[in-house]
């Protein structure tokens, strides 16, 4: 087990080069800070408490509440919002951060209809703060019948999602 | 949760990846912001050998003025007497159970981005807890428990791809930074909560076994991104002294021996000097590797680690320098798991050191220690309980040295003069959040220091092969039982 460590570190320090790991944020550690542990264990978010003496208070972009003082993130939101824009909207509810979609049918192909129903589930802006579930149905025998989606569309949709988010954090945070 | 840990790892890291190539990111200005936290509490302890005195350790051969530190000391003058026994220890005060604790810090810290993509910052935390961990043998000499001093101060530079660097005064991935199987998620910290601040020192009755025990002594701090679940961190101190200090100013020992590989009593700084941050450990460096996942939505870490260093030399009356010290040489492996609102977890240290992480002599024994513990939180309440037990050199160090050469030799285990010294404790408590930031506490805590094997010799003595063998002390016990009712608040 010793002599595999070493190869163990010497790997993962080759991908930390390669530029292929997740950021790691200060809260997934450990501390012995008395302040941070208080909060941490109390539901506080050590980056919206205190005071601000310099600069601006970015956290509370980052984790703010989404519209209508909600407490879903504004951007995931928004940015949900956009994706799925080029479906007919059925109801969005800011409250509950959930965002569905009438059917919408590819100009391209009329036999079959999409859906989507979005869950906005974080303040922060996270990968996991949304999820993004398709359904799909095609026509046959005179009839719209049930069809499974493809399960990469889901990952797809999310991951749009998410770029979009970043896109319109980086322009707030350019202001 | 399929995105949070295991799963996120992938997905994320290509997100991030291609972000740390594609230049979106905004300068942004630093933000500087002041917070802390004020903990109040009632205590009531009841402490068992519990002296306040001072008391020498020599190796024959060493210098005296090595004689009087009060280092690595744990024993009283006199045997210990039983509670009610008319006759107390010497220099023993008569101390009231009750005492109201109040442990105020102020935090600053700056955070910025660069428009590559790199973030930086640092944090410098105040604490006005001074008089913990001081032996106080000047008495009114001391500064006052409120004096403000710096825990921490530190300077960060992350980038998301390719990991993070913390140079400063600050714990390392072992020092509390990566560790798994510490739980001390409730009340204070349990057996490593704040009973510490309640109980008397004297006697050494404190765990700080707990990670955050190595000490923030001024290091670099590697942090890697996660890969596929597993992170890895990797620090590097040359010596034991916090903000840096500038060395002996003679070959004296004294608290300003941090840069110094050799001076006369390192033998007597195995244990750091409390308040002083005198102690021989020189070259540290740690290593730790960390998995997190998530398993049919149970919340898994886990972390292997090793601390490592080596120690300064004594010196001797002629001036050559003396090897009496060991270097860290620590493995811990640790485990937890969340389901449910429960956390549990456990973990195990063993290699050469002492307790409150001291380095050991040459011949002492190898030190083993075990913690484990269990939090259930459900809506605004938080309870929990956890246990450590260990097994150290101790105090006595009751290693043979020949006082003309300087030579060592290790005592059998268990044979008469040898060392073992016990540790066990365990804290039970729990938390009423009030609000975010702010909760209520209650909590007991137990933990005792046992020395059996221990000859009842006092000084030291020479046996019959001229070799000079340190003082011991009878076997004795000390325990503090230490209930906790307060408040904590953090802005």
């Amino acid at each position: 087990m010793r002599a595999r460590l070493p190869w163990l570190f010497l790997l993962l320090l080759t991908l930390a080069a390669c530029g292929m790991g997740r950021e790691v944020q200060r809260d997934e550690y450990g501390t012995d800070d008395p302040r941070e542990l208080i909060l941490r264990q109390t539901g506080a978010n050590p980056r919206d408490a205190g005071l601000i003496i310099f600069g601006v208070d970015r956290s509370r972009q980052d984790g703010g509440a989404g519209p209508g003082g909600v407490a879903v993130n504004a951007f995931l939101w928004r940015a949900t919002l956009e994706t799925l824009s080029f479906m007919p909207l059925a109801s969005a509810d800011p409250a509950g951060g959930v965002i569905i979609t009438d059917w919408y049918t590819p100009p391209a192909n009329p036999q079959e209809r999409f859906k989507a129903q979005a869950y906005i589930l974080s303040r922060q802006l996270r990968s996991d703060g949304v999820r993004v579930q398709v359904f799909r149905q095609v026509w046959r025998n005179g009839q719209w019948v049930d069809a499974p989606a493809s399960a990469a569309t889901n990952s797809e949709l999310e991951d749009r999602v998410l770029a979009r988010a970043r896109e319109l954090r980086g322009m707030v945070a350019s202001r | 949760m399929r995105k949070i840990l295991l799963g996120t790892t992938a997905v994320v890291a290509v997100g991030f990846a291609s972000a740390a190539i594609t230049p979106a990111e905004a300068q942004t200005a630093p933000t500087v912001r002041i917070g802390g936290s004020i903990a109040a509490y009632w205590g009531y302890a009841q402490q068992r050998g519990r002296d306040i005195t001072t008391l020498p350790t020599a190796i024959t051969g060493l210098p005296t003025t090595a004689i009087g530190q009060a280092l690595n000391l744990e024993r009283p003058t006199a045997p210990f007497v039983p509670p009610g026994n008319t006759t107390q220890g010497s220099s023993a005060a008569y101390m009231s159970p009750h005492d109201f604790v109040v442990l105020p810090a102020i935090n600053f810290n700056i955070d910025g981005k660069l428009a590559n993509g790199l973030a930086y910052g640092g944090a410098i935390l105040l604490n006005m807890n001074s008089m913990e961990g001081r032996n106080i043998v000047q008495r009114r000499a001391s500064a006052p428990r409120t004096t403000v001093s710096i825990d921490e101060a530190w300077v960060y530079i992350r980038h998301p791809s390719f990991g993070e660097v913390r140079f400063g005064d600050e714990d390392g991935p072992m020092g509390g930074l990566m560790n798994s199987g510490w739980i001390t998620g409730f009340g204070t910290g349990g057996v490593f909560g704040a009973w510490e601040q309640v109980a008397t020192r004297a006697a050494q009755n404190r765990t700080m076994t707990a990670p955050a025990g190595l000490g923030d002594n001024s290091k670099i701090v590697y942090l890697s991104p996660q890969f596929f679940g597993f992170d890895f961190g990797l620090s590097f101190s040359p010596n034991l002294g916090e903000g840096g200090s500038t060395g002996c100013p003679n070959d004296v020992a004294s608290g300003w021996c941090d840069s110094s590989w050799a001076f006369r009593g390192a033998s007597a700084a195995g244990i750091t000097a409390a308040g002083g941050f005198l102690g021989a450990r020189r070259n540290e460096y740690q290593v730790a590797l960390r998995y997190r996942g998530n398993f049919e939505g149970v919340g898994i870490a886990a972390t292997v680690g090793y601390i490592g260093s080596g120690a300064a030399r004594d010196i001797l009356n002629g001036g050559a320098t003396i090897k009496t010290m060991r270097g860290l040489s620590v493995f811990q492996v640790g485990a937890q798991a969340s389901y449910a609102g429960f956390t549990v977890g456990a973990n195990y240290s063993t290699g050469a050191f002492n307790w409150f992480w001291g380095n050991t002599r040459v011949g002492d024994r190898d030190a083993q220690q075990f913690s484990a513990g269990i939090t259930y939180t459900a809506g605004p309440i938080t309870i929990g309980g956890n246990m450590v037990t260990g097994l150290f050199e101790g105090g006595s160090r009751m290693s043979v040295v020949n006082g003309a050469t300087g030579a060592t030799a290790p005592l059998p285990f268990g044979a008469a003069g040898s060392a073992m010294q016990r540790r066990w404790g365990w804290g039970i408590g729990g938390n009423y959040r009030l609000a975010p930031g702010l909760d209520l506490i209650a909590e007991y805590a137990y933990h005792s220091i046992r020395e059996p094997f221990v000859t009842p010799a006092v000084g030291s003595t020479t046996n019959a092969a001229g070799v000079v063998q340190l003082g011991g002390v009878p076997g004795q016990r000390a325990s503090s039982s230490v209930f906790l009712l307060g408040t904590r608040l953090a802005f």
